[in-house]
């Protein structure tokens, strides 16, 4: 019978005689997703923490810690953007707080809002969202949401889900106050914080004026502890 | 003997009308469904004695005619096969004659049975004829034998058209350049007039209607009267009226009535396949699409359910037709056996229709509309729409609309106001709010939601409306405040108290 170590050195030596020829599929979809530019916004710190924009076929989580931090401008910026490019966006408005008269009449053009009572219904809702190639953007907010809301959603949600988008090349936006899943790749925070001045203030300047950090690190691994376990319980 | 088509010259459109005669049109209908080679008479045996309406060419060689009664027709005719009238053969030869017809012009009128006349308005002058014969031959591949007639008038494209049949030619064009020349060819039969008109020119001297035609008018009123003046003015192409179009919303209908009591919608979708599949391809033969469809689901009770469904853009894939029929007849209530089915297609209009070649907007119309669907079975239907703002000034007033199909260009800054500080987003329900005030402004803030001390304040902004509609009226004060360590946050004065409506983000 030949020894295991003589097999494991002997697949060694063809993977050093392949070299980068040969490569695994995640290793193939992280390349993809490097070479691509990205869906680019107009907000350059927030290109910049992002590598060029927000990823096609990938979520995106921007997290909002609090009241007043900008997430809703961000959101105003993506749906300006979307409309410009001709582009279809979707929200997913959990608790329904979307209030109209925030947003420009021509920016609510390409717009189809849809109120959800929670995470999960907003995810399920999304699920059949992202099969539809009409749509170039999706954004869930769920700024009210607790952790608790976020977990109700099954993980194999999100990966169907990252699946259809990845399909449709389609950018995936989350606002939240905290983490939400494993599958999220780009994580950022809102550091700055909005005072009362602002409100008489022109928009790009405020926009322009946000500060954003990159989450790395301790929510993913948080979350993806979670769904670990989720995973080994259902096997 | 086939016409050879003019020379074409500018492609400019004309007046000028075609007539269609579909001679023997109800024996013709019974043809349609293969007796072709063989004798063939179609009888009315309603009367005391059965007599022979029409027979073809085969019967005609026997000396069978029509008029003869049906007992001799058969002693002539040993192999006579003998048919009564068929209505449904009937109709359905007038449909495909009508169909095939909209695939040339919109404008047909069904004169009578197996005779169109149709407006050509819309059509190039020099195509006239090439298309009067690719219809000619469409028709004749679906088994329907047709002359077809051209003239400016529609009583002169008759005459052409009775005149194709005389000569036995397919088509026949009475140009206006040619027209006396032409009714120089032609006898008075042709032209359809009374045998006692028709006798007088005959001692007249008269033998061809373009030796009438160069009457003067006035000799004609004051030797023929009504008639001969109406027979000079046709003509002479001074003879118009409009065409009473036919109305095609019925065109595309397919029905069926079960023989048997349906209580389970198997045999509904398989009838659903079978229909959409025929009545598809009527309406491609059309060149056009379909823009709706309609159903219609007869009970035993006598009671009736049915639904238009309108197409998010009009289509002829079968799949799409299919999947919105039978996910709409699933819903159907079966309170009694089915007794039959009923569905009629809504042919689009092909020019209204027509997209922009580079605009930007829904790629899959179908798919979007089936995506609705499916979400508002989750959601719910109101809880969908893309938001527009509507003329009030109540905070948060909007209407929700279905996504624009189309999308215009964003060329500069967009209109109206700009839009400045960030947005608002409010809380689901108003959050009653205990509110302490000091030389009237707000200085704590405490409710269920947060509790927090007002660092700087902007208000109150007024508002109010609607105190011309009983029970409608509102009235509020807004303060927009920073609390310590929270964020900025909309706070609103009513009447009723003092409530925290959301925050600014």
């Amino acid at each position: 019978m030949p020894d295991p170590s003589d097999k494991l050195a002997a697949l060694a030596a063809l993977r050093r005689e392949l070299g980068g020829k040969v490569r695994s599929g995640t290793e193939f979809l992280e390349e993809c997703t490097r070479r691509d530019p990205g869906e680019a916004t107009t907000l350059a710190g927030l290109d910049a923490l992002l590598g060029g924009g927000f990823k096609r076929g990938r979520l995106t989580e921007i997290h909002v810690p609090g009241p007043s931090r900008g997430g809703g401008l961000i959101l105003a910026s993506l749906l300006a953007r979307a409309r410009q490019a001709g582009q279809y966006a979707i929200l997913f408005d959990v608790g329904s707080g979307f209030s109209i008269e925030s947003f420009p009449d021509r920016d609510l053009e390409s717009l189809l809002w849809v109120g959800c009572d929670s995470a999960a219904q907003a995810v399920a809702v999304w699920d059949v969202a992202a099969r539809d190639e009409n749509y170039r953007w999706f954004f869930l907010d769920g700024r009210d949401c607790t952790p608790e809301d976020w977990r109700a959603v099954r993980p194999a949600q999100w990966q169907r889900l990252v699946g259809q988008m990845r399909e449709r090349e389609a950018v995936g936006v989350i606002f939240a106050r905290g983490p939400v899943t494993a599958v999220a790749k780009d994580r950022l925070e809102l550091v700055s914080t909005l005072g009362l001045d602002s409100l008489h203030q022109d928009r790009e300047t405020i926009v322009a004026s946000l500060a954003f950090r990159r989450v790395e690190g301790g929510g993913r691994e948080k979350a993806g502890r979670r769904e670990g376990g989720e995973r080994r319980m259902a096997g | 003997m086939k016409e050879p088509p003019r020379r074409r010259s500018a492609a400019k459109a004309g007046t000028g009308y075609a007539v269609i005669w579909c001679r023997d049109f109800r024996l013709q209908s019974l043809k349609r469904r293969g007796a072709r080679d063989f004798p063939i008479a179609l009888v009315d045996d309603t009367q005391r004695q059965s007599i022979v309406l029409c027979a073809n060419a085969l019967a005609a060689r026997h000396g069978v005619a029509p008029g003869m009664p049906t007992v001799q027709a058969l002693a002539r005719c040993p192999g006579l096969r003998v048919e009564r009238p068929s209505e449904a053969s009937e109709l359905a030869a007038s449909r495909l004659l009508l169909e095939t017809a909209l695939g040339w012009v919109p404008g047909i009128e069904e004169t009578a049975p197996g005779i169109l006349t149709l407006d050509l308005s819309t059509q190039p002058l020099d195509q006239w004829i090439e298309s009067a014969w690719h219809l000619r031959d469409r028709l004749a591949r679906a088994g329907l034998e047709v002359a077809v007639g051209l003239g400016e008038t529609p009583a002169l494209a008759r005459i052409a058209a009775q005149a194709a049949l005389h000569e036995g030619v397919e088509v026949w064009h009475l140009a206006p350049g040619d027209r006396l020349a032409r009714l120089d060819r032609l006898p008075f039969l042709v032209a359809e007039c009374g045998a006692k008109l028709r006798e007088k020119f005959q001692l007249w001297g008269l033998a061809t209607l373009g030796s009438f035609a160069r009457l003067r008018r006035e000799e004609v009123a004051a030797r023929l009267g009504d008639e001969g003046v109406e027979l000079w003015l046709r003509l002479t192409g001074r003879l118009r009226r409009p065409l009473a179009l036919a109305k095609l919303e019925e065109l595309f209908e397919e029905h069926h009535d079960f023989d048997y009591e349906v209580h389970e919608s198997e045999p509904l979708f398989f009838l659903l396949r079978r229909f959409l599949g025929s009545l598809a391809g009527r309406v491609a033969a059309t060149g056009r699409s379909v823009a709706a469809v309609h159903w219609l689901v007869s009970f035993a009770d006598g009671t009736f359910q049915g639904r238009r469904l309108a197409l998010p853009e009009p289509s002829l894939d079968e799949e799409v037709l299919f999947r919105l029929t039978s996910v709409s007849l699933e819903g159907l209530e079966m309170k009694a056996a089915i007794r039959g089915l009923r569905l009629r297609f809504e042919p689009s209009d092909p020019v209204a229709t027509q997209r922009p070649l580079f605009g930007k907007g829904l790629r899959n119309r179908h798919l979007h509309g089936e995506t609705l669907t499916r979400m508002r079975k989750i959601v719910g239907a109101d809880r969908i729409g893309s938001p527009r703002r509507i003329d009030s000034h109540r905070p948060g007033a909007c209407e929700r609309l279905p996504l624009a199909a189309e999308l215009g260009e964003t060329e500069g800054p967009p209109p109206g106001p700009p839009v400045t500080g960030p947005t608002l987003r409010r809380y689901p329900l108003a959050c009653r709010t205990s509110v302490q005030v000091r030389e009237g402004k707000p200085l704590r803030v405490e409710s269920a939601r947060l509790t927090g001390v007002v660092i700087e304040a902007h208000g109150p902004w007024k508002s109010g409306g609607d105190w011309w509609h009983r029970g409608q009226s509102w009235e509020r004060r807004e303060w927009d405040v920073a609390l310590l360590n929270h964020g900025i946050f909309r706070l609103v004065e009513t009447p009723q108290g003092w409530s925290l409506e959301g925050y600014y983000d």
